[in-house]
């Protein structure tokens, strides 16, 4: 394109914005338009910090009150328990993505893995199933529509006013219009971005990484300028402002509203996925055969408790200078997580394939695209969660060894047996509350700007298929209509 | 009538020669369509799942009770399944069954330490949310309606054939009432064919489904009626659209959100984590603490074992439920006052739903499906009333120190659903 | 075959105010369309030819004054007056995806008539469809083809009465000898017919009484002389000093 072609465009580009600001319902759509991301910017940022903030408390809290804990037997304290809160992204302020869907908050205690608890959506209203005020579902689903009514009829009512002929009988080409068009559309975009755009500013002061800001907004960028470009598209291939108006907001409820969920159906549906609470019997049955480590006399232990006694060449677990029955807690611990891992992987990987199949769905609808990218740049989805919960699981699980450390060091096994035995027994049955100090601090930190990046690979070539494709299209009918 | 008749055939063979109509009407079959056959297939593997959860249940216990007959160790290692079965129209709104959990394995430790975990499903799936008959009636068919009436008269006085064709009508009625009453028809029955297919595969009942039905044509005919007034004077069709969407627009999102944000605001409800803690600490406690002033706050709401509470041994197993049970009691308020509070939520959403119809529509049919939050606390409520003959049936050998015969364990409490009752379908909000 | 109704239509305004929203607005209109006549109404832009005619379709309420047809107040007997009254729009533009014949049929259903297929070709054959058009799509058609199908279906309602909107604007002139020879052949079988137009020669041609509209008043009314026509020179000398003036 020439300088004069250019500046035609350019002069498009402002003729639409003057035909807008004059029109009185593009002006009200615009407003509403702005209005709507402006707030949902406000309110998400308010509601998240302060989220941020409860969960930061409550993990000093719960870290704070496992170490005030008195004197007591090692083992009271594994079943004590303690807990693990996920504190959401900076990102997140703009897309919460799954963090009200799944609990927040893992209780770890020994021999047991929790699921995540006290999801928000169970004390919700039910209200907001069909959407919510987060920044994301507003750009995802209402700004296009906003983009259709703005937009629809950019070329369309050129050809209706048959000012198009016009125009394309003093020389403009068909493709400065539409440069043109599209210019003053994608300034629109900037627009509505702005207060995402700031938002994201701010989330890298509040230390998120800058690329991975600048990937997130620069989807956004294109999955808006897809809108964009089937707007001018249907614009410029259906004759009447009438026909462009209608197509486009069918496209719109296709892609945005009926997509979506057709995915997440499909996926349900295509990949059936055992519950916690099935695979839980299975487990059950393993660790049957793994031996009740509360009871070192269980006949499973009987070849550790022969090993054992050889280590240290004495006769009776009495004799051994450590405390048996701790040492039973640690191993049976140590291989019930073993199995307990092994099914917690395999039902996140089914959880992962079925979201994939859901994904796959970026290629029939653009929306599927950018949401599935804006949860994992926002580090707001299912992976991220999965990583929490494998991260909360190495925590239970490093507590609970370093209390089963104590209960075969520092306790003696004549103690521990008696602990039933009366009041003084029981007291004897206890070590030091510094020993509760084995706890590691806590902070879940989102996943690692560069696995996030990699993670959204796909979803980027999926809007780039789009953006290439409706260029095309609009190659094909631009030359028709020349 | 016969006069009527005719003017709906001709009116009948005009729409056949709109292409786009027929392509709006064939695409909110194919939806409406998919979203039965998904609800159908989802209903099925629910059903499925809880047959295998009810075969696993009964061997994994059977198993435990070989393995012990002290009943401390059985009430001990003893689970049991709860669930909550979906009523046969619950194809149609799946509702909140994906959100609220529908079932549970819980045994005779203190219950609010068990009855908040959840057996999730994929959360990034229930974000996106499902495609549900309710969904395509309440989101999607008021669209598809705007689409097909917004240009009723709009399209004619665009083209010029309005005053034309209104001079040589009859009357209004032979016109615009043929044309719209055949648009509005066949819109409800590419809609509602595919549901009603699905109740006969289901068997729902015929009082659920002509509850439904009433619903649903009500909130089909409202929008309708809605798209046909808003364009009634109008030359410019996507202006009229325009409009309409954003009534769209405020009804399912606006008003919503907005009430969402008000409630959340209004009602105030203990935080879940506290009901866990306070539960928790009391248990823990309870080990520390005289075995009398755990046994006096037990007995303090269970008389009947005032007598034998006397311990031998520093470790008794009726000590040991009792201190869960009063770990229980300790987080009574707090639970009840976080019930209370998603009670009082459901219910002043209710009178969002007054004047939002997506939502209307949503509440009755999830209640007439038994999938709202109603039911899932009604569910919840059942776990607790179990829970309660669990302990029940352990008292007596456990503070009596007997064991549990064959004959005994044969009368053990076994969850049992309550059937719902279709009828209570009242949306006046009430206050408990 | 096309008959025609022999009752004693006639078309009045007296005092006929017409206020609404938008210009052009009408001021006390009088004038009389008797049985078997043709009365052009002629005027510029903007004098208020179409909302007289669409006071007599019965889209416009009338402020004050009377729009009578058949001596009944047209908003007072909706049905009545427009079940006696074809109107021919300006740009008759009928479905664009239907044929002629499919249009026509259509609008006839709505009208409540039944004709045969055998009625439906000689009215095509009289505003002279060419036959290879009549089971055409219409967007495939000419404006003439259009108003002719339009004129078609009028003739096929079998009303007494004939409002023609600007009828021969966008015609070739062949076309419009046609449908000036069909008017005339209409009137005299008894038809009463009142057109609005802006085209002093086609008006001159087919009417036996010319009124002048201008700024929403009659000013002048013009008679044909016995078995003779106006005098197109006197009518255009009046349009042209009124529209100067």
């Amino acid at each position: 394109m020439n300088l004069s072609a250019f500046s035609t465009a350019y002069t498009i580009a402002k003729d639409e914005w003057r035909y807008w600001l004059r029109s009185k319902i593009a002006i009200t759509v615009l407003i509403i338009g702005l209005l709507l991301t402006l707030s949902s910017v406000i309110v998400t940022s308010i509601n998240m910090l302060e989220l941020n903030h409860d969960r930061h408390d409550l993990q000093n809290a719960a870290e704070q009150t496992f170490v005030e804990q008195p004197d007591r037997h090692p083992h009271r304290m594994v079943h004590y328990g303690h807990y693990a809160f996920r504190l959401p992204s900076p990102l997140a302020t703009l897309d919460p993505g799954v963090d009200a869907y799944t609990g927040n908050s893992v209780f770890l205690e020994g021999h047991r893995q929790n699921s995540a608890m006290f999801a928000d959506q169970r004390q919700g209203t039910a209200l907001t199933k069909l959407g919510s005020l987060s920044p994301a579902f507003i750009v995802q689903v209402l700004v296009p529509l906003l983009l259709i009514l703005i937009g629809y009829s950019s070329v369309s009512r050129e050809r209706e006013s048959q000012t198009l002929t016009f125009i394309l009988s003093q020389g403009t080409s068909i493709f400065v219009l539409i440069a043109g068009k599209a210019l003053a559309l994608i300034s629109l975009i900037g627009l509505i971005l702005l207060p995402l755009i700031l938002s994201g500013l701010f989330t890298i002061g509040n230390g998120e990484n800058p690329i991975v800001v600048a990937s997130f907004l620069l989807g956004y960028a294109f999955y808006l300028i897809i809108w964009a470009l089937m707007i001018i598209l249907f614009s410029t291939a259906l004759s009447k402002n009438s026909e462009s108006f209608t197509a486009l907001t069918f496209v719109w409820i296709l892609f945005c509203i009926a997509m979506p969920r057709i995915a997440s159906t499909t996926a349900s549906t295509t990949v059936p996925s055992a519950g916690k609470l099935e695979t839980d019997f299975t487990v059950i049955a393993e660790l049957r055969k793994l031996g009740d480590g509360h009871n070192a006399n269980d006949p499973a232990f009987a070849k550790f408790k022969a090993s054992l006694l050889a280590q240290y060449n004495v006769d009776t677990v009495e004799d051994l200078p450590i405390n048996f029955r701790g040492a039973v807690a640690s191993r049976s611990e140590a291989e019930l997580t073993t199995v307990l891992n092994k099914f917690a992987e395999k039902r996140m990987d089914e959880e992962l394939s079925q979201t994939q199949v859901s994904r796959n769905f970026g290629w029939l609808s653009p929306m599927v695209a950018i949401k599935t990218l804006s949860m994992i740049s926002a580090g707001t989805s299912i992976e991220t969660h999965h990583r929490f919960m494998r991260e909360t699981e190495k925590l239970r699980f490093d507590f609970v060894q370093s209390l089963n450390k104590v209960h075969v060091e520092q306790l003696n096994y004549q103690d521990d047996i008696n602990r039933n035995l009366n009041e003084k027994s029981s007291k004897q049955a206890r070590v030091d509350s510094a020993n509760w100090q084995v706890l590691n601090d806590f902070t879940f930190t989102p996943d690692s700007p560069s696995t996030r990046l990699q993670r959204s690979v796909s979803s980027y070539l999926q809007l780039l298929v789009w953006i290439i494709v409706l260029v095309g299209f609009i190659q094909l009918t631009g030359r028709r209509a020349q | 009538m016969n006069y009527m008749f005719a003017q709906l055939i001709r009116e009948w063979r005009f729409m056949l020669t709109q292409k786009y109509i027929l392509v709006l009407l064939l695409c909110t079959l194919v939806i409406s369509g998919f979203s039965v056959w998904s609800g159908l297939r989802e209903i099925n593997q629910q059903e499925q799942t809880i047959q295998r959860l009810l075969q696993a249940d009964e061997q994994d216990r059977s198993e435990t009770q070989a393995k012990y007959s002290d009943p401390g160790y059985l009430a001990y290692y003893s689970f049991h399944l709860t669930y909550s079965p979906p009523s046969a129209i619950a194809f149609a709104a799946l509702g909140e069954r994906d959100i609220y959990p529908w079932k549970h394995r819980v045994r005779m430790l203190a219950l609010e330490g068990q009855i908040y975990e959840s057996d999730g499903q994929n959360a990034e799936l229930a974000q996106t949310g499902k495609i549900d008959f309710v969904f395509v009636l309440s989101a999607l068919a008021p669209l598809l309606i705007i689409l097909l009436f917004h240009d009723l008269y709009a399209s004619e006085r665009a083209s010029g054939r309005h005053d034309l064709l209104v001079t040589t009508a009859k009357s209004g009625l032979a016109l615009w009432g043929a044309r719209a009453g055949v648009r509005f028809i066949t819109v409800i029955l590419c809609l509602m064919l595919p549901f009603y297919i699905g109740t006969w595969i289901s068997g729902s009942s015929l009082d659920s489904v002509l509850q439904v039905s009433v619903w649903s044509i009500l909130y089909l005919l409202f929008w309708t009626l809605l798209s046909i007034w808003w364009g009634k004077n109008a030359s410019s069709a996507p202006r009229v659209a325009s409009g309409l969407i954003g009534f769209w627009v405020l009804f399912a999102f606006i008003i919503p959100i907005l009430g969402d944000l008000a409630i959340q605001k209004a009602v105030h409800s203990p935080k879940g984590g506290d009901i866990l803690l306070t539960q928790r600490e009391a248990v823990n406690d309870a080990w520390d603490l005289p075995k009398e002033t755990t046994m006096d706050a037990f007995t303090a709401t269970h008389p009947k074992w005032k007598n034998h509470v006397a311990m031998e041994s520093m470790f008794e197993w009726k000590w040991y439920y009792a201190f869960q049970q009063v770990g229980d009691q300790k987080a009574e308020s707090l639970s009840q006052a976080y019930r209370q509070a998603a009670h009082q939520k459901y219910d002043l959403s209710g009178y969002i739903s007054l004047i939002s119809p997506p939502l209307l529509l949503q509440r009755q049919l999830t209640r007439v499906a038994n999938t709202d939050a109603l039911a899932a606390f009604a569910y919840e409520q059942q776990i607790r009333d179990f829970h309660k003959r669990l302990r029940e049936f352990y008292y007596p050998p456990l503070f009596k120190g007997l064991n549990l015969g064959r004959s005994q364990l044969a009368i053990m409490p076994r969850y049992k659903p309550e059937a719902h009752k279709t009828k209570n379908t009242s949306t006046t909000p009430q206050l408990h | 075959m096309i008959k025609i109704q022999k009752i004693n239509s006639v078309i009045e305004a007296s005092s006929l105010c017409v206020d609404i929203n938008t210009p052009p607005i009408l001021k006390t209109l009088n004038f009389q369309v008797k049985k078997g006549e043709v009365y052009a109404l002629l005027g510029g832009n903007g004098a208020g030819k179409s909302t007289t005619l669409k006071t007599f379709l019965g889209f416009n309420i009338p402020t004050s004054g009377n729009a009578k047809i058949d001596d009944q107040e047209v908003t007072e007997a909706l049905d009545t007056t427009r079940e006696k009254c074809a109107y021919l729009p300006e740009s008759a533009t009928l479905y664009p995806h239907l044929t002629a014949r499919e249009n026509i049929e259509y609008f006839l259903s709505l009208a409540n008539i039944r004709k045969s297929q055998d009625d439906i070709n000689q009215a095509f054959q009289k505003v002279a469809l060419q036959q290879d058009a009549w089971d055409r799509h219409m967007q495939t058609y000419s404006k003439g083809m259009r108003q002719k199908t339009a004129i078609a279906l009028a003739l096929l309602r079998e009303a007494p009465i004939f409002l023609l909107d600007e009828p021969t604007s966008g015609l070739d002139p062949v076309a419009i000898d046609e449908f000036n020879h069909l008017v005339r052949e209409l009137a005299l079988s008894g038809a009463t017919i009142l057109m609005v137009t802006h085209d002093v020669y086609g008006a001159c041609q087919v009417a036996d009484r010319i009124g002048l509209l201008r700024n929403g008043e009659l000013v002048g009314e013009f008679d044909a002389p016995e078995n003779g026509r106006i005098d197109t020179e006197e009518v255009h000398r009046a349009f042209a000093q009124k529209e100067s003036a």
